[in-house]
């Protein structure tokens, strides 16, 4: 297959076949908690997409040149997660210094995502799924962006939601939940795909 | 400024000290967990060959696969690719059969099966080793019913039903049976050949 | 009196995942059987327990302005050492969980106790508070994971409690990831309806 054919099948299974939400379990958190509107969900999201590529560019780093070097794979958990925090404080910083305007619409969400599952797993599966460098900020962009389409639809669905007659005790969380499942459905249906 | 420093020290204090307790308890557990890898495999392989008493590692060399490499993957180590597999004598040094490890990624991760052949090449018994596919669904593939499907089962008819062959595959996973078949029949392949060249020496 | 009371209100009044949705992520991940809950709601609760130990003993040490590294370094230690012990001893369950293993470190339950719990109590309601948190979140999995099984695959700890023709074709969606978002909705649903009689 030639190099715009692996790229294209990366993206389709990234986004669809194994979305990280629907599929992994990935991210649930901000997915619940920032789908209320879809202003809010569009900013997590970019946001998301941002660090995840980032965080899967340093991680590969740290991996393939401190600690396969030094055979110390099993400080990877506290390595991946020490680099995420970092750098999610350092973008943090970079952003409000350069781009007022873009730190306006991201910052809010900046530090929930160090404890966005998504970012470390996305860092981990890299290793795992043995991708090379290109690979692994490939995945990291295609990943964010499957967690972002997810996370628009489901903003989308539940504005539509507020106006519609919930039972009482099905408002809010557990409905987001009861829909999420029927995506869950709906996305199911792209893992009989096949390359 | 040495405000900095300070947080800088503690920080890296604390990690430092986290460090060291992981690399004693990696020291630890490293050996047990190489242990468990190999002791799975030889109670495994004493179960899908019975009455065996010494098994005898061997190997071949298989050819070059000529697979377009996956530009997005790291490549994998270089060098001939080698085909292990065991045979086994009883206790008066008379072949009972072979064993070897078939391999292939099913739905959700490498299913890994130990597989027991007698000499005329039936399969005697298998079994899965390893595996990680969805519960209720692919993770049935260790049950015994589905192990049983293979016994007594010849390369020929070593396909999925779906495929138009012997093995009745799994309830709503049948992509996990056809990667526990196909291993399967691929690993018999060579080494039907690789005993078939023995014996014309 | 008091200890008592820290160690349940993680069972019910405050438990983690139904009340207050922490931990979504392994929740719905690993309840597809109930041995992976039962693994994976131990060994959260091992590293709840150790984390908030050392957080409350280092809690007049750290600088206020690093503590959030610092915690996160302290629970990494743990899950890895936890990750290291299961793959050693009980490798099938380790295989299972997968990438959950490492991923408890974002579990947001125990993060959340060392920064709201932890950091400002003493050792041993410290302990009390990990304990009880952990075996909510546990029990939380376990009543998932029950019900997925069970529908799922008519199995509940890999026995049949189900009639075979059941089992022959169980409900397999719950088994699959939408089963899992659906009872999660369900279930809390249930939650708030019982809420609401006790309250009224």
């Amino acid at each position: 297959m030639s190099f715009i054919t692996q790229v294209f099948t990366l993206a389709v299974f990234a986004v669809f076949v194994n979305n990280f939400v629907l599929s992994k379990f990935l991210g649930l958190c901000p997915y619940i908690g920032v789908s209320k509107k879809i202003d809010s969900a569009l900013g997590m999201g970019m946001a998301v997409i941002f660090v995840m590529t980032m965080a899967s560019t340093f991680t590969w780093l740290i991996q393939e040149y401190l600690l396969l070097p030094y055979h110390l794979e099993y400080l990877q958990t506290i390595a991946f997660i020490l680099t995420i925090a970092s750098l999610v404080q350092f973008v943090e910083m970079v952003i409000q210094k350069t781009a007022p305007a873009l730190y306006k619409s991201l910052g809010v969400f900046l530090p929930l995502i160090t404890t966005n599952c998504a970012v470390l797993g996305v860092s981990i599966l890299n290793i795992q799924e043995g991708y090379n460098f290109l690979g692994a900020i490939l995945n990291g962009l295609f990943s964010g962006t499957g967690f972002t389409l997810v996370l628009l639809l489901m903003a989308g669905l539940r504005e539509r939601l507020e106006k519609s007659e919930v039972p009482e005790a099905m408002k809010g969380m557990p409905i987001a939940f009861v829909i999420a499942g029927c995506m869950a459905l709906a996305f199911l249906g792209f893992s009989g795909l096949n390359f | 400024m040495s405000y900095f420093i300070k947080l800088g020290l503690v920080l890296l204090i604390i990690t430092a000290i986290a460090s060291g307790i992981l690399a004693y308890v990696n020291d630890l557990t490293k050996d047990k967990i190489a242990e468990n890898k190999v002791k799975a495999e030889e109670l495994a392989r004493i179960e899908v060959l019975p009455g065996t008493a010494k098994f005898d590692k061997q190997s071949v060399i298989l050819p070059p696969v000529q697979a377009e490499p996956n530009p997005l993957k790291k490549q994998v180590a270089e060098g001939p690719l080698e085909f292990v597999y065991y045979s086994g004598l009883d206790t008066e040094g008379n072949l009972t059969g072979y064993t070897f490890v078939a391999s292939q990624y099913g739905y959700s991760s490498e299913v890994k099966t130990m597989v027991g052949v007698d000499t005329a090449m039936n399969i005697i018994k298998i079994k899965v080793i390893e595996q990680a596919e969805t519960p209720g669904l692919g993770a049935n593939a260790a049950t015994d019913v589905f192990r049983q499907r293979f016994e007594k089962k010849q390369i020929s008819e070593l396909k999925v039903d779906k495929d138009g062959g012997e093995i009745v595959s799994l309830t709503g996973a049948t992509i996990t049976s056809r990667a526990v078949t196909n291993s399967i029949a691929a690993g018999l392949q060579i080494l039907t050949d690789a005993v078939g060249k023995e014996e014309e020496r | 009196m008091r200890l008592f009371q820290e160690f349940t209100k993680g069972f019910i009044k405050e438990n983690p995942v139904f009340i207050m949705a922490l931990g979504l992520c392994p929740t719905l991940a690993v309840t597809s059987s109930v041995q992976n809950a039962i693994g994976m709601g131990l060994a959260a609760t091992f590293v709840l327990v150790c984390s908030n130990i050392f957080i409350s003993l280092l809690k007049g040490l750290i600088p206020g302005k690093i503590r959030i590294p610092c915690f996160i370094v302290v629970i990494a230690s743990f899950v890895t050492i936890v990750d290291m012990v299961m793959y050693a001893y009980t490798p099938e369950i380790h295989k299972s969980l997968g990438l959950f293993i490492p991923l408890i470190v974002v579990n947001c339950i125990i993060l959340g106790r060392a920064e709201a719990f932890a950091s400002k109590n003493g050792v041993i309601p410290s302990i009390m508070d990990g304990l009880g948190m952990g075996l909510g979140f546990t029990l939380a999995l376990i009543v998932i994971a029950s019900i997925r099984e069970i529908l799922g695959a008519g199995q509940w700890l890999g026995m049949n409690v189900m009639p075979a023709a059941y089992i022959k074709s169980p409900m397999l969606i719950a088994i699959l990831a939408p089963g899992a978002f659906i009872i999660m909705g369900l279930l809390m649903g249930l939650i708030n309806q019982m809420k609401k009689k006790q309250g009224a």
